[in-house]
């Protein structure tokens, strides 16, 4: 399973890196997202929403956010 | 009885005939606003639908250069397709360190412009300079990419980067002093429409 941390990196990053890591992953698989960037729950689903991607989970851990994308 | 029963068998006839009339009349006008809408649906389709962000990138702020690739490498991620306009004071940005040819007046703009990103000033507290590098520091700080790193990201993301020619005649830039940059372009203003037009989003900067 592919892993994106993008913890430390402010918009547009993390859905930067996100978009790349789906980009190369293969039909329904599932990638994780971190990021403590404030805006990162609101641009993840955004992101999600306009590309047609299931965002599977979104929680928030000890500092940061996880994300589980599903590629479609 | 016979007679009551007639009047109304020829009442209903009537009646009969008025709705059978009116039927035919609604059918009429339904396919008449069908064809309608097909026509124009025709013409509708493809005005300003397009996927598509495209950015008139003016100043040579390096803020609105800053939010100029936030704009064009988020919109990239989004999956849109971008495009994006150099033209005046913002062709400087994209100048490289590079000895050129340039007549006497060229060589003059030359130095009074900025050498490409990193000489950008701010458009407010410039501080002689010292603005510019607080907010680099803490661009870096807080993880945000800097400039060059969001080129980087536009090319991966093809980004498509235009450069109007008419402004680098102006402000005497030669293509050889321009970013290598994957399929830049030089145009003018007719190809800023042609590209802007059907799309859903065009801003200037």
């Amino acid at each position: 399973m592919t892993e994106v941390d993008a913890r430390g990196k402010s918009c547009p990053l993390p859905i930067v890196l996100t978009a790349k890591a789906l980009r190369s992953a293969s039909a329904g698989e599932l990638v994780t997202v971190r990021a403590d960037d404030r805006a990162f729950p609101e641009d993840i689903q955004a992101w999600c929403r306009k590309t047609s991607h299931e965002l599977v989970s979104l929680e928030s851990k000890a500092g940061f956010f996880e994300a589980l994308v599903k590629k479609p | 009885m016979n007679e009551r029963l007639e009047l109304d068998d020829l009442r209903h006839h009537e009646q009969f005939i008025a709705l059978e009339s009116e039927v035919k009349e609604l059918t009429r006008r339904s396919l008449e606003q069908a064809a309608l809408l097909e026509a124009l649906s025709g013409k509708v389709s493809g005005a300003g639908q397009e996927d598509k962000l495209s950015l008139i990138v003016f100043s040579g702020s390096l803020d609105r250069l800053i939010a100029a690739f936030v704009l064009a490498t988020g919109a990239a991620a989004m999956g849109m397709q971008v495009s994006m306009f150099f033209t005046f004071w913002a062709t400087a940005a994209l100048r490289k360190d590079a000895k050129v040819k340039k007549t006497l007046l060229e060589r003059m703009f030359g130095w009074m412009l900025p050498k490409g990103v990193k000489e950008l000033p701010l458009s407010q507290m410039n501080m002689a300079g010292g603005g510019p590098l607080m907010i680099r520091h803490i661009m870096k700080k807080k993880g945000v990419s800097s400039v060059e790193e969001m080129i980087d990201l536009c090319a991966e993301f093809s980004v498509e980067l235009n450069v109007c020619t008419m402004s680098m005649d102006l402000l005497g830039m030669k293509p050889e002093e321009l970013i290598d940059y994957p399929n830049l372009s030089f145009c003018g203003v007719a190809k800023f429409l042609e590209t802007a037009a059907p799309g859903k989003l065009t801003l200037f900067l």
